[in-house]
């Protein structure tokens, strides 16, 4: 008799039959045949994340055309706004609010495909979604210093806003991985922003005077009606699904 | 066990949804039938920890989904289909897989080998590379399938999961329900009666947001001897409970 691993018998297919998950083998081929080699962005992003995940979300953001458009034109009209009220430091404090309101609209449940799924996924869908403010900030602020070269108002507004704001989203997406909270994380944001703008004011003498002028309090009221009337959209109790 | 319910209620403004459903389940797989509007989907969206309920508790794999860090490790361990599965039709189907492996925080070294596992589970190997806006709605559906199973959960959510599936494909995903069920509780939300007589162990119907029946598909089956309404005999226990319920 001799045996299948006798020197010098080479082995047969008859022999292995019986011994190896054929479905396991072609897992393991099909694996690395469809494996898709992250970029060195999302490698970079998945360390300084400490999740896969959401250096998944991060490259991928941009990729979700309808809510990309949506955030990007919200991003560059509340950025040109901006611009045209300088010296003022409650539209500097309030833009940011209306920016983040767009952003969660535009990758929430009434726009977001896979919105559903994601929010049953471990990773916390704010953290997600700071994430894509993030990437929407980020991308776009590339894309205005590309501009900048042919457009001094494109270099005002991205110097004066885009680049602003990708590293105060960035802060408090750092600040809510290390603290394992969105909430923390966009506090930091929100307080890193409102000292800027205050000290820069307070630096130019002008903190008082534009707090105190009446005139701006209805627009003010008007933004800050709008924000709300969106997030009661945003977070609504989805019909039809009972 | 798995899911224990205990008086669970939820209500869309003066709608109950669900009113007052307490249950408990281990491993296998449970039908949930029902007709439409009795409850069945905002029942699988609470369990896949989507929406909270009105009232009632709520324990997944013995923990309380309320808390932050323990709804993140119930979700670790969760497969969910909705019953309209939104796509991202410039991704591929690896792509949106590996995607929603990513977000379930599986190990990244153990996500190739399992998204390239739960494609081929659902016989989209040919199509793997393809773009999703390329898919017809039967292989949109084995896609969503695909990411519900691809961290091989403990509790496994489907709604409507064989809706637009050929009749080949749909005795093969009840053979994977089978199996999936040896290891998980997997709950499938259906219309379809007959998915529930070849794979689940055990059957519940749901009217006005409660639970009026529950037992096995032979059960179900018995109910409905002597009942005229239904082609089948599992649809004449089905159409038998449900008139009782009404009266």
């Amino acid at each position: 008799m001799i045996s299948p691993n006798e020197p010098g018998r080479l082995p047969s297919a008859d022999d292995w039959s019986g011994g190896i998950d054929l479905g396991r083998v072609w897992a393991g081929i099909a694996a690395e045949v469809w494996r898709r080699r992250p970029g060195w962005t999302e490698r970079m992003a998945a360390r300084l994340l400490r999740s896969p995940g959401l250096a998944r979300a991060l490259v991928t953001t941009p990729s979700l055309l309808l809510p990309w458009v949506i955030a990007t034109v919200v991003v560059f009209g509340v950025g040109a706004l901006v611009s045209l009220g300088p010296g003022q430091p409650l539209v500097w404090l309030v833009a940011p609010a209306v920016a983040a309101v767009g952003i969660a609209f535009a990758y929430g449940p009434g726009i977001d495909p896979a919105w559903e799924l994601s929010s049953s996924c471990a990773v916390p869908d704010r953290l997600v979604l700071l994430t894509r403010a993030v990437a929407v900030f980020a991308v776009n602020a590339v894309l205005g210093l590309l501009a900048s070269v042919a457009s001094g108002a494109v270099a005002a507004l991205t110097f004066g806003w885009l680049l602003p704001m990708t590293a105060i989203c960035a802060l408090a997406l750092a600040v809510a991985v290390a603290a394992r909270s969105a909430i923390v994380g966009a506090g930091a944001g929100v307080a890193a922003w409102a000292i800027a703008v205050l000290a820069g004011q307070a630096a130019g003498g002008q903190l008082t005077a534009s707090v105190t002028n009446a005139h701006a309090d209805l627009p003010y009221l008007a933004v800050a009606g709008c924000c709300a009337a969106i997030v009661v959209y945003a977070i609504r109790p989805q019909r039809g699904l009972q | 066990m798995n899911v224990t319910l205990t008086d669970i209620h939820r209500s869309f403004g003066k709608n109950k949804a669900v009113d007052g459903v307490s249950l408990q389940l281990g491993t296998g797989v449970f039908g949930l039938l029902g007709p439409n509007g009795a409850g069945k989907t905002s029942m699988l969206r609470m369990l896949a920890t989507v929406l909270p309920p009105s009232s009632g508790e709520i324990a997944l794999f013995g923990r309380d989904p309320r808390g932050t860090a323990a709804r993140r490790e119930i979700r670790r361990r969760l497969g969910y289909l909705p019953q309209s599965l939104g796509y991202y039709p410039s991704f591929t189907v690896v792509e949106f897989v590996e995607y929603f492996a990513l977000l379930k925080e599986m190990p990244s070294a153990a996500v190739p080998k399992a998204v390239a596992a739960a494609v081929e589970r659902v016989d989209l190997g040919a199509k793997a590379k393809a773009k999703l806006r390329t898919l017809s709605g039967g292989m949109l559906r084995r896609v969503g399938i695909a990411q519900a199973i691809v961290n091989d959960p403990g509790l496994l959510l489907l709604d409507e999961p064989t809706a637009g599936l050929d009749p080949e494909q749909r005795v093969h995903f009840r053979s994977l329900m089978r199996s999936l069920g040896e290891s998980g509780t997997v709950i499938v939300s259906t219309h379809l009666v007959e998915d529930v007589g070849a794979a689940c162990s055990e059957v519940a119907l749901m009217s006005g947001g409660k639970i009026v029946f529950r037992g096995t598909a032979q059960d179900l089956t018995a109910r409905g001897e002597g009942h005229g309404v239904g082609d089948a005999p599992l649809e004449r226990g089905y159409s038998a409970v449900l008139a009782e319920a009404r009266s």
